[in-house]
């Protein structure tokens, strides 16, 4: 159990393209998160900004300090985190970290991307280099791997690939009702299920897109009337070779990560209210409930198809959309899924989308195709 | 000395017998530097895929297997031709893998006839 509260919350709609830069949208994030708190720049004791490749995708270095110029925040400590798709949650990592030990008692987590900014086949080869050396030169993408996980998971338990759509349907249907998504329309399991095939038996439908945002919260020791308590947050590595997890639908990452994160805040898969889930492809959705024990191996397709994981289900998963149709701009991403769970916990989500009285919820954020899990359980305090 | 070592060659450590494919200096069992390296042969697909969507200098479609060798020696690579789960594979002939900065050659994966 940690002593950090989330106070303020605040992002920017996610976007298949925004003319802002890393350091606007950041700001604009930034800003909207302190005004949530009431918390005044000058007040932050440490800035923590979780973002992939500013580098490569728009030229820009020196991220964190170029935020804390434009905030106006003086003195305080200040990083960038990086780790991939993960990279959001891990700047949450580090901000409770610095205010457990007392180093910070205030701290703004910003994550953000602006993975349009670069050419299409210049920001594809980016992300396809953090794959290992042996799996770039045979052309292996992170599309690749849930290809071939989703390939043996339908055999395996003999699902058909609707199954999978139906993930897609039911995240597309809650980002409808949430006006920071990328794809506010809800999508037929028929155009999920006849979309241009990506990586099969993976279609477009089952696949995240390019984008654009930020969003950002301030985490206090102080508890505030309405202040979210973060009960746990920790992470684990997995392979870096995919190839190398003795089970092709094993992500031990997640598995280790989710297990610690419910030990630290002494709950257990029944205490958790609404999960947050890194659903780069809805592949990964099903594999990452199992391995997080909400499912038993095979059984999450069935749970899905039979409602349990929608908003009125027993576990309502991604109630913002997912990565799937709220978007993934990458080093955001864990960011996000704290701020929805922030806004679920605090009843502040809109009825369309709101999960009936959460107490607690769970977010994972993954790096890569699991070489890397970061898992958070929030809770009413 | 295992950077440069082609693509159908996995090693061993010569300390403890254990066998991987993904380089690294050492052995992660016993963390001898001890290393040689061998050349697979057949395999069994365990999953493929056809991926539609490549990066650049990557023929598209790529179709791609997880394979499993002896020893539990696990890899994913282009296959050459259809082979899917439980069939039996080998390499086949030498050939471009990926054109570009960063190109890429050797055997792609075959089925056994």
């Amino acid at each position: 159990m940690t002593d950090a509260f989330v106070t303020g919350v605040g992002m920017t709609r996610f976007e298949s393209e925004n003319n802002g830069s890393a350091l606007e949208l950041a700001e604009r994030a930034a800003w909207r998160a302190l005004s949530d708190a009431a918390v005044e720049p000058a007040d932050v004791t440490s800035v923590h900004v979780g973002n992939m490749a500013a580098e490569a995708f728009e030229g820009r270095t020196g991220l964190e300090n170029a935020l804390c110029g434009a905030l106006g925040v003086e003195g305080a400590i200040a990083d960038r985190i990086e780790n991939t798709s993960a990279s959001g949650a891990s700047a949450v990592l580090r901000a409770v970290h610095a205010l457990e030990a007392g180093a910070s008692s205030r701290a703004l987590v910003v994550g953000v991307e602006t993975m349009t900014a670069a050419e299409t086949e210049a920001a594809t080869e980016l992300i396809s280099r953090l794959v290992h050396d042996r799996e770039y030169a045979q052309g292996v993408t992170l599309p690749s791997f849930a290809g071939l996980a989703a390939d043996h998971y339908l055999r395996t338990y003999d699902v058909d690939p609707s199954a999978l759509a139906e993930v897609a349907v039911k995240n597309h249907r809650n980002a409808a009702a949430n006006p920071y998504a990328q794809f506010q329309e809800p999508i037929t399991l028929e155009e999920a299920r006849t979309s241009p095939p990506v990586a099969e038996p993976l279609r477009l439908y089952d696949c995240c897109p390019t984008s654009d945002g930020a969003a950002a919260i301030v985490l206090e020791t102080a508890p505030k009337a309405d202040g979210i308590r973060v009960a746990s947050i920790t992470g684990a590595t997995g392979t870096h070779a995919v190839a190398e997890r003795p089970n092709p639908l094993a992500i031990e990452s997640v598995e280790r990560a989710g297990r610690r994160a419910m030990v630290d805040a002494n709950v257990t898969q029944n205490d958790v209210d609404v999960a947050c889930i890194h659903d780069a492809f809805t592949i990964l959705e099903l594999l990452e409930l199992e391995e997080l024990g909400f499912y038993d191996p095979g059984d999450a397709w069935q749970a899905t198809v039979a409602g349990e994981t929608a908003l009125d289900g027993r576990l309502p998963v991604n109630p913002g959309g997912g990565l799937k149709a709220r978007g993934h701009p990458l080093g955001a991403t864990g960011v996000a899924q704290i701020i929805e769970l922030t806004w679920q916990l605090r009843g502040d989500a809109p009825e369309e989308r709101r999960v009936e009285d959460p107490q607690a919820g769970l977010a994972l954020n993954v790096a890569g195709f699991g070489n890397n899990a970061v898992c958070t359980i929030l809770q009413v305090p | 000395m295992t950077r440069d070592v082609p693509t159908d060659h996995a090693f061993v450590c010569e300390s403890c017998g254990n066998r991987w494919y993904y380089t690294r200096e050492r052995c992660s069992k016993c963390r001898s530097t001890a290393v040689h390296s061998y050349q697979l042969r057949e395999g069994t697909v365990v999953t493929a895929t056809t991926v539609h969507a490549t990066p650049p200098g990557v023929r598209s479609p790529n179709r791609l297997g997880m394979v499993r060798f002896d020893g539990d020696v696990t890899i994913v690579a282009q296959l050459g031709d259809d082979s899917s789960a439980g069939d039996t594979v080998e390499f086949g002939s030498v050939t471009v893998l990926r054109e570009g900065d960063r190109s890429a050659s050797g055997p792609r994966l075959v089925g056994l006839e």
